[in-house]
Parts: C-alpha cells; structure tokens; sequence
C-alpha cells in the first residue's frame, strides 16, 4: 500500500502540472485579439473611478503609468475574498468562499509538508515541542493550514449543493456534474477531517508520507489516512479537468482581455504582429465577405454588391 | 405567471417560449407607476406568419421560417459551419481569445444576471439572463462541433435537440442584450456574456447574411455606398452646414463658416451624423465652441469621413474594419495631424479603441474623444462662462462605450461642475452606470413592436435613474436636462421619452454637453438651449 501511494502520488503531481501547462500554454497561445477593455482597469493612475489615459488631450504624447503590482496583487486578493460574491449574492459567498478556500489551502498544506520532509530529512525535528523553534512554528503552520483545509472544504462541499438546490438562477444552471463534484470533494476533504480529528491530531502521519515520498520508502500509515491520500491523489488527478484552471485564467482575463489597454503604435511589436493577422484567409460566407482573401483584403473593400468578388 | 425556463423551451418547436407581462416589469415611481396603455404592442397575425417571433413576441430580426424541410437544413448546416469559424484562428482572431475563455470558464453562477439592467427590469425573466445565450451557443458548441460523447453531454446537461426556431430564437436573443457589458464587469473570472451575444450576431451576419435592416442594410451598407448611415449624400451634408450656419447667427449673431475638408487643418472631426439631422444644435455648439477658442479644424465630406457611427461593431468585423478604414483615409486625404470624435459613444469605442488593432502602417492616426479637449477649452478660461446661465437641475448620462468601455469618467464631470450649479449625479454612475437602454444599435432599430420593447425594458433602469435623480423637483414646472454627451443616447431619450410622456409629466429633456457649455458662454444675448420637445 505504501508503494501504491507513493507511485500514485508522483502520478498525480505530474500529470496536474503537465495539463495544467498545456491548458494554459493554449490559452496564451491564441493570437492577439481586438481590444476589449473594460473598466475600471486596475494599472491604470485613475482605476480608483475607472478613468483612462484617454482623459487626457492627445493622450498619445503623454506618459501612461501602468502600475502592474497594484493589478497582481487585486487579482490574487481576490482567490481569498471573492469581493463580487460578498456584494452581490452573500448566502452563495457563505458556501462558496470555504468552499474555495479548501482547495487552496489543501494544496498548500501537501506543499509544507513537502518543505517539512525536506526540513526533517535535514536533520529538523518538527512537533509541538521540537526543541528547535523552527520546528515548533513549522508544526503549528501545518496543523493550521490543515485543519483549516478540511474544516472549510468540507463545510463547502456541504453548503454548496444546498445553495445551488435552493436559488432558482443557480438549480436551473446546474448539471449532474456539479453534484457529482460536490460530493466527490466531500468525501476528500471529509475523509481528512476524520482522519485528523480521530486518528492523527498531530497531522504526523502527512509528514511521514512526504518524507516517505522524498526518500522513496514506503511509510506505515493508518488506512484511514492512506484512504484519504488516495482520495486526494485521484482529486488532483481529476482537477485539471475541471473548470479549476480557472484560478490561473481568470488572472489572465484580467491582464490580457478585461486590461488589455495597450494601444497599437506605429513601428511596434503589436503591429507587427497585426500586420500578420490581417493576412490570414477568411471562409465567411456573407455575401459581403470576399471569401478566400486575406482579412485586410476584405476589410479594404467596400463589400457593396456591384464590388463583390466572384464566391464559391 | 412567470415560469422557469429551460433549454427546452427554446428547442421546442412552435409557440412562445416567453411572454412579457407588464404587471410583473420592475415598477417605476409615480406618476409612471400606472399602466395607462398596452406597455408592448402585440404583433399581428400577418406579421407572426411572415416573422418569427416565438421567443417573446418581440421582433428585431424577424426570420422568416423555412419552407421546406431541405431549406431548414441548409439554414442549420450552414449555421453551424459558421459557428466553427468561430473557434478559427484565422477567420476570428479578432474575437477569439476571449470567446473560448468565457465558453470554457464560465461557471455560470449568475452574479451577472443581477448586474443586468434589462433582465432586473423585465421583472428577471429567465431569458433575458446574461447566461442564457450563452448557455444555448455552449449547447450547440459542445454537440455539433466539438461533437462530444453523449455520456459528457449529460453529465454536463449539455444537450440540445437543434431546428430552424431554436437558432431563430437564438438570433432574436441575442438582439435583447445592449451589450452594454455590466455583466462582464462584475464576473469574478473574467467572463463576458455580452461577447457572446456580439459573437452570435456575427455568425449570423458574417455566415448567413442576416442583421437587422437597420443596422447592415440601411445602416453600414449604405454608410460605405452615400458616406453616412443616415443616407445623407456629400451634398445634402452641405446642405446643413449653411442652414446650420444660418441658425448659429440667428442664434448668437456671431457669423461662423463651418470649415468643411480643409486641407492641413490640424483636426478632423468627425460627429455622428444623427447629429447633422436630428440634433443640429450640438454640431452648431461645437462649431461656436471652437471658433471661439480658436481651434484649427475640419469637417470632411469623404465617404465615412463625417459620419462617425460604425454599426460593425454590434455585429459585423468586416462592416467595422471598413467603416474605421475609410474614416482613417479621409483623414489621411486631408492631411490631418489627429481626428477627433464628438458625442457619440460607440464611436468612440469603435474609432480609437477597436480600431486600435485594425489599423496599420500610415492608417494609425492619431484619434481622441472630443471631451478632453472640451474639458481643457473650459478650464483654460478662452471662452468667459457663467454658470448662472444653467442655473437648473443637470443630471449626467454615462454613454457605455464613452465611460465604462474606455475610460473616459472626469473630463465631462468637471464641465459639468464647473458649468451646472445644480448638476447631480445618478446612481450609479461613472463605470457602474446603467445603459440607456438603445445600445448595441437598439435606439435605431424600429422593426415592428421592438420600439416599445427598449422603451418598456430595456431603457426602463435608465428612465428609474433619471426620475430619482430629479426626485427633489418631480413636477414639470421646473425644467430639467439630462445630459447625455451621446448621439445614440439622445435617441433612446428622444423615443423613450415620448412612450412616457417624461416632457409633459416631469419637464426633463434631453440634450448634449456642448448646449451646456455654449449655453453658459457669458456674451450670448440670449439663451442657446430652447426648451422644447424635439
């Protein structure tokens, strides 16, 4: 069983990285697109009111700060906060706020436990009363983060299924997959509370896995717990699947879609690179489009009828 | 009754799939609380049996149904063929990248259906959620062209039985959002569902040929074939300047030659041509304003050149690049040094914002908004002002495209301050306002009852904000002016204004920013802004 874990564990490790950079490689690979700015753009010197560097008079000779710390920083808040949830839909915040928060600090918490195994494959002893402080701050951090990530996961999972049976909007958006979901995370991040609150209150047994798994050695580990490390392990393999990318490409909306605001100068990079779009082949079929022409063709005509090019 | 609707009902042939009832419209206050007259005109039997109206009895396309079952297949194949073009790199880079993102992240938990002025307005009717279009084109997405196994497509309750009306009613859909992108402001993820409907459209323009009349046939075809959307010829245009240089000296004594392709003049303006014909006070204010400040500018008479308006960008790439191109050429003939927009919204946002990525090489001239330069004109203390002059209630309408589509927020607000001593704002305002409820090419379209449709929906939030803005001053002995620094606007107020009766009720018009600044200049015998209902 021990082997078991620890092949799997790498398993799943390696296969959400790799389908998570391939998804991502493939939503930045899409070509530029035409902008579609939306304010408030956050860089921006007035996001405060929403304002632009357009408020200024000839615009193109002036400076535009861009200040991209202050739009990072919005855009990772709000994995914690959910700002537009809290104003808009307060009871679906309640569920969907743990709900989130479990995902993120389970993974954190396997990623501590991580550097904790390499802390104590250094020689570190990690516990509550370590004789290192090191050991004992690293202890509470892990039994927190933890705790944290199966007490909020599962309430989530709880609460989730139940605001979505019980708003109208939200039912009669809903697929079997969701329920599924739900319920699959219960079990996940249930089986963790369990485990922890029954048999390892101390979470030990997650730092034996993670040194077990950085040494190779197959640990010796309650089943209640090797139950919910395979659990997790499928979770992590399944994730990737879903629409959980998101954490990343709503971050990417926001920087190349939503605050996409850099304008196209003469002689740029972005010209270039639209130069070369205009020259792609379009198929439309509109009888105002001269189908088989390069994109700058089409739009240089006037596509009336009397100048309309021979279509298939 | 309102009842929940589902995919079905919108692939269920035959029938209406909603029907609006007044009673159940979001209220609006007194005196127009009361229902004195059918809110929407009901079709009639002939116009049902020439259009499709099976989604809410509300025509803007009006498909006619196929004849024969040959027919409706041809339709549906050669609609999907165009919703995989879509999805290509080369035939929609344009729109791409942000397409899949909202089909692929959105997790429809309809924070954007509480952002959306016409679905809370129609007392939230199921199908005016920002999330139902694209839940149908997701359908479709995922069965006929991504073909996905049929076990996924019930786990995903992605299915979708496809015939001539459900793509009928899918078209009419996507003419009940203003793309007024409220709802992609709130989504957490990055989302946007009016994209989506911007994408429908396409296909249907772009593949099958089909857009509103107003917006293709008689709106950018005819603006690319006589120059303007509005029909008017070159020599119609200069028609209207010498009358309108006749009112702005019977108006101001002031004797103005409205400069027209003048070669080398540092800007080229370019005004909505609604404005040369419905509206011809505010290129008049413009006209006095600049003189007065001493500003080198020009009209053109080039095709596209002095009419602003580009319609393409509702619903057609092709029909926008075109209409930017052309208005860049005409400002390249005349060796312009910048072109500047008056006071049109989506002009704005087509000409120097989607524009930005169309054109190249000796087409990237520089264009800007007219209120920056408006704003500097005031504040700079060229032309003497007394806000005396506009000592009544102001209240300000943000143009979506104008403010939260690009930004522009202050410059129009500080003139007003400066200007209006009983300016008030709305609420919200600035990029959180409320649409006017004409966008996306609503306020032109006048297809059988979809007048009273915007009117009684879509501009109802709008109508709300304004009456509570004058709450303090409801009855019409004191007049009151919303300032709407947009052509498009100005029309929905124009129409909407007219189903309520908001002159006779409330005494509130509507009317430009430039009336207000000429209206406040200090050596004016008399008032510019006439209080009448036009």
């Amino acid at each position: 069983m021990g082997t078991l874990i620890i092949v799997l564990t790498y398993i799943a490790y390696v296969l959400i990285v790799v389908v998570y950079t391939i998804k991502i490689t493939a939503w930045l690979k899409m070509p530029p697109h035409i902008r579609w700015d939306l304010y408030p753009v956050i860089h921006e010197e007035n996001y405060r009111y929403g304002g632009s560097y357009y408020e200024q008079p000839e615009w193109w000779t002036k400076p535009r700060p861009r200040n991209t710390w202050r739009s990072l920083f919005y855009s990772l808040k709000d994995n914690f906060y959910m700002g537009e949830y809290y104003k808009r839909n307060r009871t679906y915040w309640l569920c969907l706020l743990p709900w989130h928060l479990g995902f993120i600090f389970i993974i954190t918490f396997h990623i501590l436990c991580f550097f904790a195994a390499v802390a104590m494959f250094g020689g570190l002893d990690i516990a509550a009363n370590a004789p290192h402080v090191a050991g004992r701050v690293f202890y509470t951090i892990l039994l927190l983060t933890g705790g944290f990530a199966f007490v909020s996961g599962t309430f989530g999972s709880i609460g989730m299924p139940i605001i979505r049976l019980a708003d109208r909007g939200l039912r009669t958006y809903s697929m079997p997959m969701n329920y599924f979901n739900y319920l699959f995370f219960l079990v996940v991040y249930g089986s963790g509370l369990l485990a922890w609150l029954l048999l390892d209150p101390t979470l030990d047994e997650y730092r034996a896995y993670w040194l077990g798994l950085i040494t190779l050695t197959p640990p010796e580990l309650h089943p209640m717990t090797v139950l919910h490390i395979i659990l997790f392990d499928i979770f992590l393999i399944y994730l990737p699947f879903t629409r959980s990318t998101h954490y990343i490409t709503r971050i990417l909306a926001y920087f190349f879609i939503r605050w996409d605001d850099e304008p196209n100068l003469p002689g740029s990079e972005l010209e270039k690179q639209i130069v070369g779009l205009l020259g792609r082949k379009v198929s439309w079929e509109g009888k105002h489009i001269p189908t088989g022409r390069s994109w700058a063709e089409a739009a240089m005509e006037s596509g009336l009828p009397e100048t309309k090019k021979d279509t298939p | 009754m309102k009842k929940n609707i589902h995919i079905d009902d919108f692939t269920r042939p035959g029938g209406q799939v909603t029907e609006l009832d007044p009673a159940e419209l979001d209220p609006l206050p007194p005196p127009y609380d009361k229902i004195d007259k059918p809110s929407i005109r009901k079709l009639t039997e002939e116009q049902r049996k020439r259009m499709d109206a099976s989604l809410d009895g509300i025509v803007a396309i009006g498909l006619t149904p196929p004849k024969t079952p040959e027919e409706e297949k041809a339709f549906i194949d050669k609609f999907l063929a165009g919703i995989k073009k879509l999805f290509s790199a080369d035939d929609n880079w344009t729109f791409l990248q942000p397409l899949v993102h909202t089909l692929e992240y959105c997790v429809k938990c309809q924070i954007c259906s509480d952002a959306c002025p016409v679905y809370i307005s129609s007392g939230r009717q199921d199908i005016y959620r920002p999330t139902m279009r694209p839940e149908l084109f997701r359908r479709i997405v995922s069965k006929y062209i991504k073909k996905e196994h049929p076990f996924l497509r019930k786990i995903k309750d992605s299915d979708i039985d496809l015939n001539w009306q459900t793509l009928a009613r899918l078209g009419e859909l996507a003419y009940r959002c203003t793309l007024c992108r409220r709802c992609a402001q709130v989504c957490p993820l990055g989302c946007d569902n009016a994209l989506i409907s911007r994408e429908i459209r396409k296909v249907f323009s772009q593949q099958m040929g089909i857009a509103p009349k107003e917006l293709h046939e008689k709106g950018s075809v005819q603006q690319l074939r006589v120059g303007s959307s509005t029909g008017m010829t070159p020599a119609a245009l200069k028609n209207i300047l010498e009358f309108a240089e006749e009112e702005i000296e019977e108006k101001t004594g002031r004797k103005i030659k409205i400069p027209v392709d003048k070669k080398g003049a540092d800007i080229l303006l370019i005004h909505n041509a609604g404005e040369f014909l419905a509206w011809p006070e505010n290129l008049e204010a413009f006209a006095i304003i600049l003189d007065a400040a001493g500003v080198d500018w020009t009209l053109s008479t080039e095709i596209a050149g002095y009419d602003s308006v580009n319609y393409g960008v509702w619903y057609d790439d092709f029909q926008f690049a075109r209409v930017v191109i052309r208005q860049s050429q005409a400002a390249k003939s005349l060796g312009v040094r910048k072109i500047s927009f008056g006071e049109c919204g989506h002009a704005h946002k087509a000409g120097i914002v989607v524009a930005d990525r169309v054109l190249t090489g000796d087409l990237i001239i520089p264009r800007e908004s007219s209120l920056p330069m408006l704003e500097e004109i005031v504040m700079s203390g060229r032309i003497k002002l007394d806000p005396g002059r506009n000592n009544f209630p102001v209240t300000l309408h943000d143009p979506c495209n104008m403010v939260r589509l690009m930004g522009i927020v202050e410059p129009q607000r500080r003139i007003l301050r400066k200007i209006c001593p009983q300016f008030r704002e709305m609420t919200p305002h600035g990029v959180e306002n409320y649409c006017c409820g004409g966008g996306s090419g609503f306020a032109i379209t006048q297809s059988t009852n979809f007048p009273d449709w915007r009117s009684a929906v879509s501009g109802r939030m709008k109508m709300k904000q304004i009456l509570e803005a004058f709450q303090d001053v409801p009855g019409a002995e004191v007049k009151k002016y919303v300032c709407a620094p947009c052509s498009n606007c100005k029309g929905q107020f124009r129409d909407m204004f007219e189903y309520y009766g908001v002159w006779e009720k409330s005494g509130i018009l509507y009317g430009g920013l430039v009336e207000l600044i000429v209206n406040a200049m200090a050596d004016l015998k008399k008032p510019f802004i006439q209080w009448e209902w036009h």
